[in-house]
């Protein structure tokens, strides 16, 4: 397969390849980053990465919004992997609400966002 | 309409309304919560028990969720497995909230007592639900609904370690749950199914047509399923979480809560993927070797440990390790002893960290080397731990060892006797860390606060003596549970 080829498909299927792009800086952020809130911003990235994703596999080129009219036949988006995705985004809101929660806690007894420092508190305690 | 047929979802549905109903017979009568949540609990255990009866004799059925029929609508499978897996969660969990009322108004603010029972009828409902689905978007709805509620019963304790605990796994359990959406997404893409059995119908056509997504799709489902369950690699957060918590909590969430993610990757794995798909990956056999270093390095880390119940946490990353090997080894019999395992484990576990909470409860020492001499005075609670300790060490006569046996048999009939070897070792190195503790607390003196302990409420007796006896009764007669986990392997390999 040549260059062009691989360029070609990429760009056929831009949605997936930047759903799993997103996906991948929300997980390093995720898992790299030190300040918790950034931890938390991480996982709404890599969270929507999946929602895109999600949404895109149900996209039909060409397609309108599933509403159906008597009598008039069009091609229509497939609604499932939307209505899917509106569980998936209730879900995502109320853990970063949590999230977000457990962090003004942690603040208030530690004084402070930072995890190697809090590690550091907690006597070096690793693994 | 006759109730028979609608007891699946009233073993879900029943909890989860009443967790929302907590706080407000908190607010308006403070008294009837205990009972409110010990009854609820109580029905769905009866109710797992009588579809236990209903598979037993009349086979497994399925059930439709308002009854739409399964393309469109959620389904449950009540086979064999599910309700073995319901019956496990209801009724461990049902034992633990006895010992969980009186124990949490020592460890929480009472205020929060109905707080607590919201979420933990929350985690039960959320766990059985995980049991019976046979649809996977479901399944994902109530792995969020687990995470949150899990994390919420460290959290409550609201202390420094319980947060920090708490967030590390919160951030960890959202990473697990991304990967498994984000496989079941491939999946959907690939099957244009949600249901189990459809994906399954149409998995080896897209095998052929599509092998990238369905190997990316298994991979995210390894390792999203395998950081909740906190299989070796993916254990870093478990240590933390389960010892910080409050001891009720620590029983769940190690003797349940990691055991029913194991449990919905084994069906995913054996009924949703085509068999075929382990001879083109070695997917098996990744989980077989973590499993093997799970049981070897938890028990390792296990025995430097000084605080009781670091300790046991320790253990639980070792005894999960037992579970998925049970699963990785295609064996009959490694299949039926990872199966039973996930039972034993959950009364051992729940009993030995019910233990450690009277022992913390009584004199407030953690410290292991403290605990000496601690039989004389507490000799109920210091009875369940031996027995637990004896049976994580695989005594015969006790439960672990009907479990170890199993998988032993299995894995030396499949001809991996290496494996064999591995239990076996690890058996010595749980009685390296468990046996002094028996020794210690029989032989010894006790000294300082151990000497005088406060006494022990009944409600915190009463569960460690049922667990106990629960778990001479399994090792003497598993007979009572095996014909349940024989047909349950026999379904899942095919036979």
């Amino acid at each position: 397969m040549s260059i062009t080829d691989v360029l070609l498909r990429l760009h056929q299927n831009n949605f997936y390849f930047f759903a799993i792009l997103l996906f991948i800086i929300g997980f390093h952020t995720m898992l790299t980053h030190n300040n918790l809130i950034k931890k938390v911003i991480g996982m709404n990235i890599m969270d929507t990465a999946i929602f895109l994703f999600f949404v895109a596999i149900g996209y039909i080129h060409g397609g309108r919004a599933p509403i159906l009219e008597p009598g008039a036949a069009h091609l229509y988006v497939n609604p499932l992997p939307s209505a899917l995705i509106l569980t998936g985004i209730v879900v995502a809101v109320s853990i970063t609400a949590y999230a977000l929660s457990l962090i003004v806690k942690i603040y208030q007894h530690y004084g402070t966002i930072d995890a190697e420092e809090i590690m550091r508190l907690r006597g070096g305690e690793t693994l | 309409m006759n109730a028979a047929h609608h007891l699946p979802v009233l073993a879900i549905v029943l909890p989860l309304v009443f967790a929302y109903l907590m706080p407000l017979f908190d607010r308006w009568r403070r008294g009837w919560c205990t009972p409110a949540a010990l009854g609820v609990l109580a029905v769905s255990f009866v109710a797992s028990l009588a579809m236990a009866w209903q598979v037993m004799t009349g086979g497994p059925y399925y059930y439709q969720m308002g009854n739409w029929p399964p393309p469109w609508g959620i389904e449950l499978n009540i086979d064999y497995l599910a309700v073995f897996t319901a019956i496990t969660m209801t009724g461990v969990s049902l034992v633990v909230l006895v010992y969980a009322s009186k124990d949490l108004l020592h460890e929480l603010k009472p205020h929060l007592l109905g707080w607590y029972y919201t979420l933990y009828l929350l985690l039960v409902a959320s766990m059985v639900g995980m049991a019976l689905t046979n649809d996977i978007f479901n399944l994902f709805v109530f792995v969020e609904i687990c995470a949150i509620a899990a994390c919420g019963i460290i959290s409550i304790k609201s202390n420094k370690e319980c947060l920090e605990a708490s967030f590390k796994y919160l951030i960890l359990s959202t990473l697990g749950s991304g990967c498994l959406l984000l496989a079941i997404a491939l999946l959907y893409m690939v099957t244009g199914h949600l249901n189990f059995t459809y994906i399954a119908q149409a998995l080896p056509e897209a095998m052929r047509l599509y092998p990238y997504n369905i190997l990316a799709a298994l991979a995210l489902l390894l390792v999203g399923m395998g950081v909740k369950a906190a299989l070796f690699p993916l254990h870093v957060w478990l240590p933390d979480a389960h010892s910080s918590a409050p001891s009720p909590s620590s029983a769940v969430l190690s003797g349940l809560v990691i055991k029913i993610y194991a449990v919905s990757l084994l069906r995913v794995l054996y009924q949703v993927f085509p068999a075929d798909i382990f001879e083109v990956t070695p997917v098996l056999n990744i989980l077989l070797w973590m499993s093997t270093l799970a049981i070897i390095a938890g028990s390792m880390f296990a025995i430097v440990q000084e605080d009781i119940k670091k300790m046991l946490a320790y253990s639980s990353v070792a005894q999960i390790g037992y579970v998925f090997m049970g699963f990785a080894i295609v064996d009959f019999f490694a299949l039926t002893g990872g199966i039973l395992h996930v039972f034993n484990h959950a009364m051992m576990k729940a009993m030995l960290f019910m233990a450690a909470g009277a022992f913390i409860y009584s004199t407030g020492v953690r410290h292991l080397s403290g605990l000496k001499g601690i039989g004389h005075t507490m000799p109920v609670p210091a009875v369940a731990f031996a027995i637990g300790a004896l049976a994580m060490v695989g005594i015969p006569l006790t439960n672990g060892f009907i479990s170890k046996w199993y998988l032993v048999l299995g894995a030396l009939h499949d001809g991996q006797p290496f494996f064999a070897a591995v239990i076996l070792l690890s058996s010595l190195l749980n009685g390296i860390y468990y046996l002094p503790i028996i020794v210690n607390a029989f032989f010894s003196e006790p000294q300082g606060r151990v000497a005088a302990p406060l006494p022990l409420p009944r409600q915190m007796q009463v569960p460690l003596i049922i667990l106990g006896l629960g778990c001479l009764l399994f090792g003497i007669a598993p007979s009572l549970i095996l014909g349940l986990i024989y047909r349950a392997s026999e379904a899942l390999l095919g036979l």
